[in-house]
């Protein structure tokens, strides 16, 4: 895995083969939750991915040139959590001064966000992973917006239940899961095409 | 103010009795997960080395390993375990190696790989098997398994390497060069001013003596291989090279007979009969041919090579003489699958053709996992004494 | 709702406020390590722990914290007991450690515990926040197990990793796979939900309340799933 290819087959597994949502059920809460409305779920997917590439931006350097350096590994987890929430807070701060209308759209998605296994989970795996700084980049990339995509897909599924007639028991969350599973289902049919793509 | 002065410092304070709590839980914890890793790293050694006892992680930056090489391990009983990954039919193929204080494979363990579960996945079990026993020597000749040749190639060369690896590290040396490699540093060696780009001579005369020729792209001259050795001559037919006066004799005469060949282009329309494939053909004044002619690949499985808009051809070069003998033989272009079929055009393979007759054309060795292609190969061979015969009995 | 007694505090989070059936909390680790028995067991006995120290410590501290720095005190002490719970596993289970691998560290942004801190441990004495976590830490571990159990024994013919023979040529590997995890868990809620229909709380209030995004989520998530209820009744 070397070069510009080798980004590009961590950019499109992360997107569709290893999706972090579909196949690894990171971050699965907000795609349950904030998947009802098409708006929504652009504004909670690109939130994501944004946040996703800050953290990585800052968590990487940081657990390379601080953590490993001091023998201070055991201590990832935390730190990692504190540099999302942080980055949040500041995205949050930030949009709120510079741009209002931006911080109006995707300002209500960035408090969920700090709880969103996602962002954690992909920190924790670019560095489990081994991937350099270029590649953690671009596999957080690929993450967001492999979030963003099954958001995009699964609320056009949910406006479809919403307007059907659902068992008592299966409303709500139990139908949700399901129709998910049906998007998860699609997706595993990607696997293994990244590979025999550049066969 | 006051407020978020307390606020901070509440924080801070939980912050840091978390991190001395961490640090003291680290302390306590950090050697039971060394010992246990320690231990597991070494339960995978034991299972490719039983005999091994305990394992010292080898210092290798002093040495050039084959670039598979990842970690070597050195056991008590002298033996080695060698950490190879490599690439089969993707990549990411992790393999663990054993090897005895004598050079031979022990055990070997595939312990990860993103190969297809069903196929190369218990291929290389099959496989991890057959090489047991083997030495550096033995290796080549294990038979890669039908439907997972990559697979099982990518495992062998792996093997190959660990094994080279142990040798390099008692001192011996191996050249770990591919045989392309080889061929490249010898021609350069011979002829520095050709800049080590060279084109391979498409023999269209038998060349007494000679086995092949090179001539540099930069028209410098050209090499010429007898045997092990390679001679260089420059434009005038003069030999740079340190040889005996047979071998400067051989060599003055080919590149002689090269220069003075006349070649004329054929008119196919002048002849009947010549099959479809022919794409075009040339003679010598000294009466041998040269044919291009198509083979049908893998693409056109099925065998229906007369539509051709279905199908991928391979484009061959052959040179013969009157009399129907192969002088040399090239592939020009082939589209068949990487790894698979494209090794017909590989050297070792058509270079198999050399000096075969209609009689005998057929004795050669087929590319493994590609009978198609082979198959298709030696139609288009067959073809060609067609065409000849067809020249040799004259014009319509 | 009744929480006089410890009894019911305990029992509370096992069956009528079960997190995983009945709030819909800590989604992820439900779905992810319910492959395998053991892997369910042990992410759900990691997280009881996480549940009940962060439960005590924050019970404890709940007067000295300040309101404004509550959310990132609690997520520094949650994330230093999942930090302490992941050194020991790795060295006492390395099986599990390497089992569980990424979903151990990610107990911190499990919504069960912050939401249990945030919901009953900042309001609650020390003993009762110990047995609403422990409570809910078990109605978590058996959930999980129940899940793990129906997708390892049907999906992977084996029990805890030991092969179960007679299953072997019937086993739907679906159930094992991502989808298949989905199904069984939405399934299940619908069961739970079947059962004790009528009796279970309103589900959206708890799992919306749990998040410490609440306020703001209120014009966005919350207030569709709450306009939602609207029209079933």
């Amino acid at each position: 895995m070397e070069g510009f290819k080798g980004l590009v087959v961590i950019l499109l597994s992360s997107v569709l083969v290893n999706n972090y949502v579909l196949s690894r059920f990171l971050g699965i809460c907000p795609f349950l939750g904030v998947s009802k409305k098409l708006n929504q779920a652009v504004g909670m997917g690109v939130s994501v991915t944004v946040v996703m590439l800050l953290a990585t931006l800052a968590t990487w350097p940081i657990q390379h040139l601080v953590l490993d350096k001091f023998g201070l590994g055991y201590l990832q987890t935390i730190v990692f959590i504190l540099i999302i929430a942080s980055l949040v807070q500041i995205l949050e701060i930030v949009l709120k001064r510079f741009s209002p209308a931006l911080h109006q759209g995707l300002g209500v998605y960035l408090p969920l966000i700090t709880t969103n296994c996602a962002v954690l989970g992909v920190a924790i795996n670019n560095i489990n992973d081994k991937f350099t700084f270029v590649q953690s980049l671009v596999s957080s990339l690929g993450c967001g917006l492999g979030f963003l995509l099954a958001m995009v897909l699964f609320s056009g599924l949910r406006s479809r239940i919403d307007e059907s007639e659902v068992p008592k028991s299966f409303r709500g969350v139990a139908i949700t899961l399901i129709a998910a599973s049906f998007i998860s289902l699609a997706f595993m049919g990607l696997a293994g095409i990244v590979d025999n793509l550049f066969a | 103010m006051k407020r978020s002065i307390k606020s901070i410092s509440v924080l801070v304070c939980i912050c840091a009795t978390v991190a001395v709590l961490l640090a003291m839980t680290n302390y306590l914890t950090a050697p039971i997960i060394q010992k246990t890793e320690q231990e597991n790293a070494s339960a995978a050694l034991l299972e490719v080395l039983p005999d091994g006892g305990s394992f010292e992680l080898v210092d290798t930056s002093a040495y050039t390993l084959p670039s598979t090489v990842s970690e070597v391990y050195k056991a008590e009983n002298g033996g080695y375990v060698v950490k190879l990954s490599t690439t089969g039919y993707s990549a990411g193929m992790v393999i663990m190696c054993g090897i005895s204080a004598d050079g031979r494979v022990v055990g070997t363990k595939l312990i990860a790989s993103a190969e297809t579960p069903a196929i190369g996945g218990t291929a290389a079990d099959t496989f991890a098997g057959s090489v047991v026993g083997k030495d550096v020597e033995s290796v080549d000749g294990v038979d890669t398994i039908a439907g997972a040749t990559k697979t099982t190639a990518a495992y062998r060369s792996a093997v190959k390497d660990a094994l080279n690896t142990v040798i390099i590290l008692g001192g011996g040396s191996v050249d770990i060069r591919t045989e392309e490699e080889i061929l490249a540093d010898n021609l350069s060696s011979a002829l520095p001013s050709a800049n080590g780009e060279f084109d391979k001579y498409f023999f269209v005369e038998v060349l007494d003596g000679v086995d092949a020729i090179y001539t540099a792209n930069n028209n410098s001259g050209a090499v010429c291989v007898i045997g092990e050795k390679f001679i260089a001559v420059d434009t005038d037919a003069k030999v740079l090279s340190e040889c005996s006066d047979a071998e400067a004799q051989a060599v003055r005469s080919a590149i002689e007979k090269i220069s003075s060949t006349v070649i004329t282009d054929i008119d196919l329309t002048a002849y009947e009969g010549l099959p479809k494939q022919l794409i075009s053909a040339k003679i010598t004044a000294t009466g041998n041919y040269i044919i291009e002619i198509k083979a049908a690949g893998y693409g056109i499985a099925g065998g229906n090579e007369y539509h051709p808009a279905s199908g991928k051809y391979i484009e061959i070069r052959v040179s013969l003489s009157a009399d129907g003998r192969i002088i040399d033989c090239l592939t020009l272009s082939e589209e068949e699958t990487d790894g698979i079929g494209s090794a017909c055009a590989d050297e070792r393979f058509y270079g198999q053709f050399d000096g075969k007759t209609e009689e005998n054309y057929d004795d050669i060795d087929a590319i493994s996992g590609a009978t198609i292609t082979t198959d298709g190969y030696k139609k288009a061979i067959l073809r060609a004494f067609e065409c000849v015969k067809i020249f040799e009995g004259g014009e319509k | 709702m009744k929480k006089n007694n410890g009894f019911s505090v305990l029992m509370n989070g096992i069956i009528k406020e079960n997190p995983v059936f009945v709030l819909i909390l800590g989604t992820c680790p439900t779905l992810a390590t319910t492959t395998n028995v053991f892997g369910a067991f042990g992410m759900g006995i990691s997280t009881l722990i996480v549940l009940i120290c962060s439960n005590i410590l924050i019970s404890l501290l709940r007067k000295v914290i300040p309101d404004n720095v509550r959310i990132p005190c609690y997520i520094v002490i949650i994330a230093g007991f999942v930090t302490i719970v992941q050194m020991v596993v790795h060295a006492f289970f390395p099986a599990l450690y390497d089992m569980l691998g990424v979903y151990l560290a990610l107990i911190v942004v499990n919504c069960i515990i912050l939401g249990r801190a945030e919901m009953f441990a900042s309001k609650n004495s020390v003993g009762r926040s110990a047995l609403d976590g422990l409570g809910m830490g078990i109605g978590f571990t058996l959930a999980l197990c129940s899940i793990a159990v129906i997708r390892e024994v049907l999906g992977a013919a084996s029990f805890a990793g030991i092969a179960i023979p007679f299953l072997a040529d019937y086993k739907i590997d679906f159930l094992v796979k991502a989808p298949g995890g989905m199904v069984v868990y939405g399934l299940l809620i619908a069961l739970v939900s079947a059962l004790t229909f009528g009796k279970s709380p309103k589900k959206k209030e708890f799992s919306c309340a749990g998040c410490p995004g609440a306020k703001l989520c209120g014009s966005a998530a919350c207030h569709g799933e709450k306009h939602e209820e609207k029209e079933e009744k």
